[in-house]
């Protein structure tokens, strides 16, 4: 020990030195053309001496542990590697995903691989909700029959097991765990005493904000990637012609796929230089953009009128009992038909703008946004609007009805009368949307593609004009319309899912069933779009407007639960004055006593504006520094550029771009300030030599002060 | 296999290749034994042929001209020296090599040698520059009918004008210098000979 306590301080960097250079040795090991057995001895040679030396870095008592230390590090870091490695194979649909990719280009496949995300998500949602809502009810609560609001009631018992009740979602399906009305209000159930009243509002409240942790998170890194272009610009259609082939591809079907995305990528790359030298009429092209506004408001103002229209009258619908099956269904009927019809509208509409194609998908997507959140909020407000008409009807109604519970004789749970409970009706019409909007998507997909393109392949042999190449010929894939669909699918999930837990595991197996049937569809009966243009680096368009729909729909729920009194009859909460008091009681009686004051006066108001004063204060400065750092990145590239130029400018032996040096060559014209020229070489064009741009010497000019 | 390569291969003829190309010992045996097993007709040459059942030469958009590149002027047939003497330009580039003498010729496998055998990929006329029309039939053979003529007709104007710097229209070898610059070719136009 004390020799190597002994060693000095010079001796101990230059041994540090020699050990980083081995590590460098191992790790470029791999790239130098030496022969196995060569490279084995080396690497040999190399790790032990890291290993003899590495741990002798460490000083005196602590070198044991030092060695220990750097060992763990190194399994750790091997442990991490395989790890990644494992998360990468584990990625599905990636080989779909690039087929379509390598066919249709980056937009299309930028939709799959935004589905594939949502399914991610929805994933979690359901671990969430299943683990810690459904499943300790069904193991540890109350089975169905035994209490009146898990049975189905003696009047609709005959009919609880037809087709058509159960597609209404009525009948066993309404009393099942799928919806609000069957959880039981006991605080704790089991032997584990559960809390599943708490754990309900938990999960509901944990769903939103999960949700928004994985948005955010996501538009933060897709933010990052988003900067850095660089200077690629220079040299895109040659490097796109010298380099893109790719030696290594041996089977014939990978190969098919890359001429597919080098034609793709030439496309994107000319619609690019398009869009940047088209002239412009600018008046004429305003004028047009301020028309189709115009018109598109109009369509979007109709389609929320009608849409109020239809749910008075349903409404009207709900208090007479013969009821078509249209009449039942209209609402929802109406809300998918609209939603069929405008988004194509609003693309013929579009075409009078004559944007890029990617702003023009943008827009179109704010418009079909528009459409859908106007489509949306008309329905809540009538719903919650029903939801309040009938609240104050029954509430009498219950209270009269308690005053006979003082001793209940034993009666059968379905003869039981009990009160109606409106968080279920809310669930079953969010399910009913949510079921139709997927019918409406799939059938959409069925008919409008594939029957289309077999109609055109098998009746263009017997067709007067040639239907492949004129109208109707093969569709193309809808970006913004899929996109918007997902985004609004997933809106009415977040908001439902607090009324109907079983929603999300509906709505997994619609996105898991939707991947491989869009993926299909796409390959099978689409064909790529006429203008093929990339999608922008940052998806965070896609990602905003998900976020914002987030918050929409977090609005609805977080009032529920704050001002509406929950039913009395059924669910967790049953017996409450409003939803939270289940936290109060859980504070109460759980939680230790000084908990409950400190909380008391966390609620103060006096604590919380100074907390939301101080949050504003950090945006705003977290805002400025990131300003800040944008601003110092542009002057970076800037620099850059010039630089580049002019390196660019001295081998080519033309002018200077800097203004001082200019002056100076203009100041003394004889002398030449910059490198001379490199000899000409063979081959070659003409080049022009510096001396051969001067012609006339300028008298020199007296420098004056 | 290797019993039969190593008897038609004479040591001296085994030294020679390696001063010329570089390659080692045991590479030039290892090749050799490549060489015999393309070899189908079993006289000691290649045909184009033999060259044409290589399934990723077979895809490549540009293969036949790759092929093409095996072989002299005007001669059917390709010999071991000349097929080594080609695949010479795709040995990795050394660290140590740069250290040696500068009066010694260039090897065959520098950065500006191989530019120079992509180069004549393209130039199909010989006359060290590469016109607008071997382009447009370079971008025919990559693109195939996908795409308009007039569109590939465009692309080529602009490769060019990304290119020239001279204004004579067409891109010299120079200017195809100074388009590859940054980019890795060392890298992407090396093949490791595994031993």
């Amino acid at each position: 020990d004390s020799e190597e306590e002994s060693m000095s301080e010079g001796e101990m960097e230059r041994l540090k030195e020699e050990v980083e250079e081995k590590k460098k040795v191992i790790a470029i090991m791999r790239n130098k053309p030496w022969r196995m057995k060569r490279r084995l001895v080396h690497l040999k040679e190399c790790q032990e001496f890291v290993d003899k030396f590495e741990g002798a870095l460490g000083k005196g008592k602590g070198r044991k542990f030092y060695a220990y230390k750097v060992m763990m590090t190194k399994k750790w870091i091997k442990f991490q590697r395989d790890f990644e490695n494992f998360k990468t194979t584990c990625i599905p649909w990636e080989r779909k995903i690039k087929e379509v990719e390598s066919h249709f280009g980056s937009s299309v496949a930028s939709y799959f691989i935004f589905l594939r995300w949502m399914y991610g998500m929805n994933m979690v949602l359901f671990g969430l909700t299943f683990g810690l809502v459904v499943i300790p009810e069904v193991l540890m609560g109350l089975p169905y029959g035994s209490i009146p609001r898990k049975t189905v009631p003696r009047a609709e018992q005959p009919t609880a097991q037809d087709y058509s009740v159960l597609m209404d979602f009525n009948g066993y399906c309404k009393y099942s765990v799928l919806f609000y009305g069957y959880y039981n209000n006991q605080r704790t159930i089991g032997l584990l005493k559960f809390r599943l009243p708490l754990s309900y509002l938990m999960v509901g409240v944990g769903t939103f904000g999960y949700s928004l942790m994985v948005v955010i998170r996501t538009m933060a890194k897709n933010a990052d990637v988003g900067g850095g272009d660089g200077d690629d610009g220079e040299f895109t259609f040659a490097w796109k012609m010298f380099t893109s082939w790719d030696y290594l591809i041996g089977n014939a079907e990978t190969a098919d796929n890359k001429y597919a995305s080098i034609t793709t990528s030439f496309k994107e790359s000319i619609v690019d230089e398009q869009e940047n030298q088209k002239d412009e009429n600018i008046h004429l092209r305003r004028f047009l953009r301020v028309l189709a506004n115009f018109m598109i408001i109009c369509c979007l103002g109709g389609s929320g009128y009608l849409i109020f229209f239809v749910v008075k009258r349903s409404q009207e619908f709900a208090n007479r009992d013969d009821l078509s099956w249209y009449e039942k269904n209209e609402l929802e009927l109406i809300m998918s038909l609209l939603g069929l019809v405008c988004p194509p509208l609003f693309e013929t509409i579009a075409e009078l703008e004559e944007y890029h194609p990617r702003i023009a998908l943008k827009w179109q997507l704010g418009r079909i946004f528009a459409l859908f959140l106007g489509n949306l909020y008309t329905f809540l407000f009538a719903l919650f609007d029903e939801v309040n008409n009938k609240k104050e009807y029954y509430a009498n109604f219950t209270l009269y009805n308690n005053d006979t519970d003082t001793t209940p004789p034993p009666m059968d749970p379905s003869d039981v009368i009990r009160g109606p409970c409106w968080e279920t009706a809310v669930g079953i019409e969010f399910v009913k949307l949510t079921v139709s909007d997927i019918q409406v998507t799939y059938l959409t997909i069925l008919i409008g593609d594939f029957a289309r393109a077999v109609i055109v392949r098998f009746l263009n042999y017997c067709w007067c004009w040639d239907l492949e190449a004129t109208y109707p010929s093969y569709g193309e894939f809808d970006i913004s319309g899929n996109v918007l669909g997902l985004v609004f699918n997933q809106g009415m999930i977040w908001m439902g899912a607090f009324y109907a837990p079983g929603l999300v595991g509906i709505n997994v197996l619609r996105l898991l069933s939707s991947m491989y049937y869009q993926c299909w569809a796409v390959m099978a009966t689409n064909v790529p779009h006429e203008r093929v243009f990339k999608a922008s680096k940052s998806n965070n368009f896609y990602m905003g407007l998900l976020l914002l729909i987030l918050f929409l729909s977090l609005l609805p729920v977080v009032y529920t639960i704050m001002t509406l009194p929950p039913s009395f009859d059924c669910g967790p909460f049953s017996g409450k004055a409003k939803m939270f008091d289940v936290i109060m009681e859980t504070i109460d009686l759980d939680l230790p006593a000084f908990l409950g004051t400190l909380m008391g006066y966390a609620a103060n108001p006096g604590l919380i504006i100074p907390a939301v004063l101080l949050m504003v204060l950090a945006i705003y400065y977290l805002n400025s520094v990131s300003e800040a750092y944008q601003h110092a990145n542009a002057e970076l590239k800037k620099k850059m550029q010039m630089a580049r130029d002019e390196e660019k400018n001295r081998r080519n032996n033309t002018e200077s771009t800097d203004q001082v040096m200019k002056d100076l060559e203009d100041l003394l014209p004889n002398r030449s300030l910059l490198p001379p020229a490199p000899p000409p070489e063979t081959g070659a064009g003409e080049h022009h030599t510096f001396t051969s741009n001067v012609n006339e010497p300028l008298a020199p000019i007296v420098q004056c002060r | 296999m290797g019993s039969r390569a190593s008897t038609l291969l004479r040591e001296e003829e085994i030294e020679e290749i390696k001063k010329e190309t570089g390659f080692s010992h045991s590479q030039i045996t290892r090749l050799y034994s490549r060489f015999t097993s393309l070899d189908k007709g079993e006289n000691g040459t290649l045909s184009r042929e033999d060259f044409q059942r290589i399934p990723e030469l077979a895809i490549n958009p540009l293969g036949d001209r790759i092929i093409n590149a095996f072989f002299p002027e005007g001669e059917d047939q390709v010999n071991f020296r000349g097929f080594m003497r080609t695949l010479a330009h795709f040995r990795p580039i050394e660290d140590n090599e740069k250290n040696k003498d500068p009066t010694a010729s260039e090897p065959l496998n520098s950065r500006s040698n191989k530019l120079l055998f992509a180069f004549r990929l393209y130039d199909l006329d010989r006359d060290d520059k590469i016109s607008r029309d071997e382009l447009l039939q370079v971008l025919r053979m990559m693109v195939g009918v996908n795409i308009s003529d007039e569109q590939l007709g465009s692309i080529a104007d602009r490769t060019i004008q990304e290119a020239d710097q001279n204004g004579d229209n067409s891109i010299s070898f120079n200017e195809f210098i100074k388009v590859l610059e940054k980019v890795d070719v060392e890298q992407k136009m090396s093949i490791r000979f595994l031993h």
